[in-house]
């Protein structure tokens, strides 16, 4: 039993999760984080947003993006898979997030001791 | 490669963000998250808190940096030199692969 934990990106949520389930792997659970990977920013990109004060910015935007902490939004997605599986799950998260730019994301694959499901109580594989 | 998760103070992000990256880690991601310790929550009055907000970090990391990265984690989320109550917790795990999604690299 192993975890996949993908940090991509937020507007590509949708389209993994569609991938996921035709490909037979229908549970996941995914929340919102802030990041930031090796690649340097370029917040210069930016600047203009920040320096002319614009006021239809929301404050949550405004507060990514300032010099306080300079982290990205992205989405991290966690599915607990048999081992056989993670390679699958790997490819189809890479093919559908790769577009060759850094920033993509990344994926972590993490061992597993043991689940259980809380309705029945069972424990291993048949519990994921 | 190892994951450390460090979930610690909201107000000691900002110090440990820019440490790490001074070290030359600047791969983080960051999530809230709420909790209590062993010491059940603080208690303000009469009112007990047994959720508090706190940060997460999480890094994956080559095995030979686990050690740099958990003492300077250590040495900036500390609140004083002594240390308190609530400072926060660093998990360390197995991490078996990485992915680089951009690239399709198996490394960090």
């Amino acid at each position: 039993m192993k975890e996949v934990m993908a940090v991509i990106r937020m507007n590509m949520i949708s389209k993994t999760k569609e991938a996921l389930l035709d490909a037979g792997f229908p549970s996941i659970s995914c929340r919102k984080v802030a990041g930031r990977g090796k690649k340097k920013v370029d917040f210069s990109l930016v600047e203009d947003l920040l320096s002319g004060g614009n006021e239809s910015m929301s404050s949550t935007v405004a507060e990514s993006i300032s010099e306080g902490h300079r982290l990205i939004p992205k989405r991290l997605i966690t599915i607990v898979a048999k081992d056989d599986d993670i390679k699958k799950i790997v490819d189809i998260i890479i093919a559908i997030n790769q577009k060759g730019n850094p920033g993509d994301g990344k994926i972590f694959v993490l061992p597993v001791l043991d689940s259980i499901r809380v309705r029945t109580g069972e424990t291993g594989e048949i519990a994921i | 490669m190892i994951m450390i998760r460090a979930i610690i103070r909201p107000e000691k992000v900002g110090i440990v963000l820019s440490e790490l990256s001074d070290a030359g880690f600047p791969a983080v991601t960051k999530m809230d998250v709420m909790g209590r310790g062993k010491q059940r929550g603080v208690r303000v009055g009469d009112v007990f808190y047994d959720e508090i907000p706190k940060e997460m970090l999480m890094m994956v990391v080559n095995d030979e940096d686990k050690d740099d990265v958990i003492k300077l984690i250590m040495r900036n989320a500390k609140t004083s030199l002594k240390g308190a109550f609530g400072d926060g917790k660093i998990f360390v795990s197995p991490v078996d692969e990485a992915y680089t999604i951009s690239s399709g690299l198996t490394q960090l």
